[in-house]
């Protein structure tokens, strides 16, 4: 596919810029609007940047996007690896050989990077190198709400954190000068209120750095064998040092004076900044306030003034009290008396996102202000319907679900995975009893088969398949467990903004990609028993799922069908098998809406009907119609 | 300084929506942040964006703090309520997009007359908008979205020209350029010349 058709393909899909992409085209000096992650991938392009990977991952997903849509005209190289894991290595790789490489991916993703990434701040690079970890506070779009500053912390890695897109552009660049000057690796952190806001950001003149380098043999140095990963670490705890006083005097840390002279001060970073200034307005205080863009090391020093010429100090910062902690530790080891205010006294929470009025109500509560913070209409929602989200029109998912719930008459324990079908978890479906992490659907199913008597049933995308489940089933393979595996095959990674993966035909333009057979890899694990089955005959699924059951050791159905939205969209519209419901045949018993589930299908006043606009004419709720009521329209 | 709240339900066009709103402030001179919901969040679900238009830093909009509260949808313009004030206009697309929590006769869906009331129990107008229809006349079905940027930029509330509004449309809009102009137009006309009461 050329790099047209692909970008064509891509836009159509994800909805992105059209005309012109602005991340590449934006003149040098112009003002253009920018998401956050689009600000990163500029900012990359211009600082030079020769390599980008990533696994896609909300809130992350647009740096890579952006990076695949323009890397063949910007001569970069960016592929969406397997796993995050891996796209750390491929950059690890590249930077030290010498070129500047950037690995992004959402926070959860770096506990799977994390085993390369701790290694390499020993070794440290030689081209800059810039991991993105884009954190999700109050978990909008993942499983938990972790801290990846501490990743900071455990790996003795240099931490940057932007709050405005200017900021993601502006500290991508400073990211990989300080990366080469410190020969460290770099964690630029965002969080969703960062990487998923959209403003204007004066960008600067992209510069291509080199994209080839030699690699020079130095096994003293990037052979961690024991000997020399004692060494390193003494030089990374050297480095650390000379990183702390590049904080000291970073342009990145700096003193925002709000109204008039005061003993009163804010030491805040990354999105919470933000809220602080709206809420110092809003709450009309006088105050300073230091903003950290450059975090970890603490710029020690800076500290230190800051508390002296302060008589109290609030410290906002979302989720874990990192800074709280350390810059308590920093005034202790200094004997200062200043009050330091945060979470320890409650003025501020640990759990979930803040807003201006979480922060003007916590700085109301450790600087004990007067100021009422005026109080909003409250509304009463409670009986508003709630509207959670649900697996589109003609998802496959919704068919295969169907299915095995006809198959074991809900009598399953449901191992599920991270991807849309995660969302199979609501009823009608119920179809997921066991979640943690990518691949997990394959370890734990065997946990569950061998501790229960119930039949056990493991769902796995395929983008996840590939990214993680593949040690799962080789060990269920080896060990004898007995579970069925359904690999749930859309062809993408839907939940994301479709991106490709190992088993797609079709990658960024830069790459020349070969697609991997699932069936393959799956017999190549050592699998006995596996079909392929067409989710949309229900019948066909129910049966197999049925045999597969049967089977004493682990057993395999790739459920295979292009996700709907996509099949949708490259068909332009033209749909194949409209359905309608036919009011005369129909009895009105609810299995389309109680059974099964699809957003084109609603039921107001105890008649269904079938929004001919959402239907994406897949077929799937004629079979499930007890009456044959549900017909194609002509 | 315009604060604006767009609601409504994911697929509906609202991040296209609330990006043409940030061209256009940018166009204008304007500094401008916008937050989107991605993700997970976005299969149907509700779904927010919010445009923050002059010197802010944060992008959210606190409660009560809206000049416009854009809804794409109708039910969701109740959810949203907690955004408006005296001073907001509530701009609320007629079109209905039934919840599961509907459809399994758990919950039941207000009536137009409902949601008008609660509204405007907080809000100080209320503006229906039938944006689908409006969207059809123009000849692009899809393009109901444009109807309510039209639609916002006919309230005169955020000090945005026109002009503005449709080189934006001209960036971000690749197909039907002329037919999603007549839908801005449509949007416009319906707001800027409503009776106001």
């Amino acid at each position: 596919m050329n790099t047209d058709s692909w970008k064509r393909y891509f836009h159509s899909v994800s909805n992105h810029f059209a005309a012109m992409d602005r991340v590449l085209d934006a003149a040098p000096g112009s003002k253009v609007l920018l998401l956050g992650n689009e600000a990163i991938a500029r900012g990359a392009l211009e600082a030079g940047v020769a390599v980008a990977t990533t696994y896609p991952g909300t809130p992350a997903s647009e740096i890579g996007d952006a990076l695949a849509r323009v890397a063949k005209d910007a001569g970069i190289y960016f592929e969406y690896s397997t796993n995050e894991m891996v796209a750390t290595e491929f950059a690890i790789g590249a930077a030290a050989s010498g070129v500047r490489a950037l690995v992004s991916m959402k926070h959860v993703g770096l506990n799977v990077a994390a085993d390369a990434l701790i290694t390499f701040a020993y070794t440290g690079t030689r081209g800059g190198f810039v991991l993105v970890t884009a954190d999700d506070p109050s978990c909008h779009s993942s499983q938990n709400e972790q801290d990846n500053r501490y990743y900071a912390l455990l790996g003795g890695i240099p931490l940057l954190e932007p709050s405005s897109p200017q900021e993601c552009y502006q500290m991508t660049k400073e990211a990989f000068a300080l990366s080469e000057k410190l020969e460290l690796p770099v964690i630029l952190r965002t969080t969703t209120r960062v990487s998923h806001v959209r403003g204007h950001v004066v960008v600067g003149k992209i510069v291509p750095g080199p994209k080839k380098r030699e690699f020079v043999k130095d096994p003293k140095r990037f052979v961690t064998v024991p000997a020399v990963a004692r060494a390193r670490h003494l030089i990374l705890l050297e480095r650390l040092q000379e990183a702390s006083k590049l904080a000291d005097e970073s342009a990145l840390n700096r003193v925002y004076k709000i109204g008039a002279r005061s003993r009163s001060g804010i030491i805040t970073s990354s999105a919470a900044f933000n809220y602080v200034m709206d809420a110092a307005k809003m709450l009309r205080m006088s105050t300073d306030v230091l903003k950290l863009g450059f975090s970890h090391p603490l710029p020690a020093h800076l500290i230190v003034e800051f508390l002296k010429t302060h008589d109290s100090v609030a410290v906002v910062e979302e989720l874990e009290p990192i800074l709280e902690t350390s810059i308590r530790a920093v005034a202790q080891h200094q004997r200062l008396k200043t009050k330091i205010l945060g979470k320890a006294d409650g003025a501020f929470p640990q759990a979930y996102e803040f807003d201006q009025a979480i922060v003007a109500s916590g700085l109301v509560k450790a600087f004990g202000l007067k100021g009422e913070i005026a109080k909003t209409v409250s509304v009463d929602l409670q009986d508003l319907p709630v509207r959670p989200p649900v697996l589109c029109a003609g998802c496959p998912h919704s068919a295969t679900y169907f299915a095995v719930n006809k198959a074991t008459n809900r009598k399953a324990i449901f191992a599920s995975d991270i991807g849309c079908y995660t969302l199979g978890v609501a009823p009608p479906y119920s179809a997921a009893d066991l979640l943690v992490c990518m691949g997990s659907s394959v370890g734990t199913a065997g946990g569950l088969a061998k501790v229960n008597d119930q039949p056990v049933i493991a769902f796995i995308g395929d983008s996840t398949f590939f990214h993680a489940g593949i040690p799962g089933l080789i060990n269920a393979v080896h060990h004898g467990h007995k579970f069925l595996l359904m690999i749930l095959d859309n062809r993408t990674t839907a939940m994301t903004g479709h991106q490709p993966h190992p088993g797609s035909d079709r990658g960024p333009s830069c790459c020349d990609i070969t697609s991997v057979s699932i069936e393959e890899v799956v017999k190549g694990c050592g699998v006995k028993w596996l079909k392929v089955v067409d989710p949309y005959d229900i019948k066909t699924t129910t049966d197999t799922v049925k045999q597969a059951l049967t089977q004493n050791r682990v057993s395999v159905i790739i459920a295979r069908r292009e996700c709907a939205l996509i099949a949708k969209r490259d068909q332009e519209g033209a749909i194949l098998k409209k359905q309608y419901i036919d009011q005369e045949i129909c009895k009105k018993c609810r299995t389309c809406v109680d059974k099964f589930q699809c957003p084109a299908i609603s039921s107001i006043d105890k008649v269904q009907t079938i929004d001919d606009t959402s239907c994406a004419g897949c077929g799937a709720c004629a079979q499930v119609c007890p009456y044959k009521a549900i017909k194609e329209t002509r | 300084m315009a604060d604006i709240y767009l609601v409504g339900v994911g697929g509906q066009g609202i991040i296209t929506a609330s990006r043409i709103i940030g061209d256009a402030a940018i166009l204008a001179g304007k500094n401008v942040l916008l937050s989107e919901t991605h993700g997970m969040a976005q299969r149907g679900g509700s779904v927010v964006c919010t445009a923050r238009i002059g010197e802010v830093y944060s992008p959210l909009i606190p409660d009560g703090q809206a000049d416009v509260v854009l809804s794409f949808e109708l039910l969701e313009a109740l959810r949203a309520v907690c955004k408006a004030s005296k001073n907001t206009v509530v701009v609320c697309s007629s079109e209905r997009t039934i919840p599961l929590s509907v459809s399994s006769q758990k919950l039941k869906y207000p009536t137009l007359d409902e949601v008008r009331t609660d509204v405007t129990k907080i809000a100080g107008e209320f503006v229906l908008i039938e944006a689908s229809e409006l969207a059809l006349e123009a000849g692009v079905p899809m393009s109901s979205n444009i109807v309510m940027v039209g639609a916002l930029a006919g309230t005169g509330l955020t000090n945005l020209d026109k002009k503005h509004f449709e080189k934006a449309i001209e960036m971000n809009i690749l197909r039907n350029f002329r037919e999603n102009l007549a839908a801005f137009s449509k949007g416009f006309d319906t707001v800027s010349r409503r009776n106001r009461t």
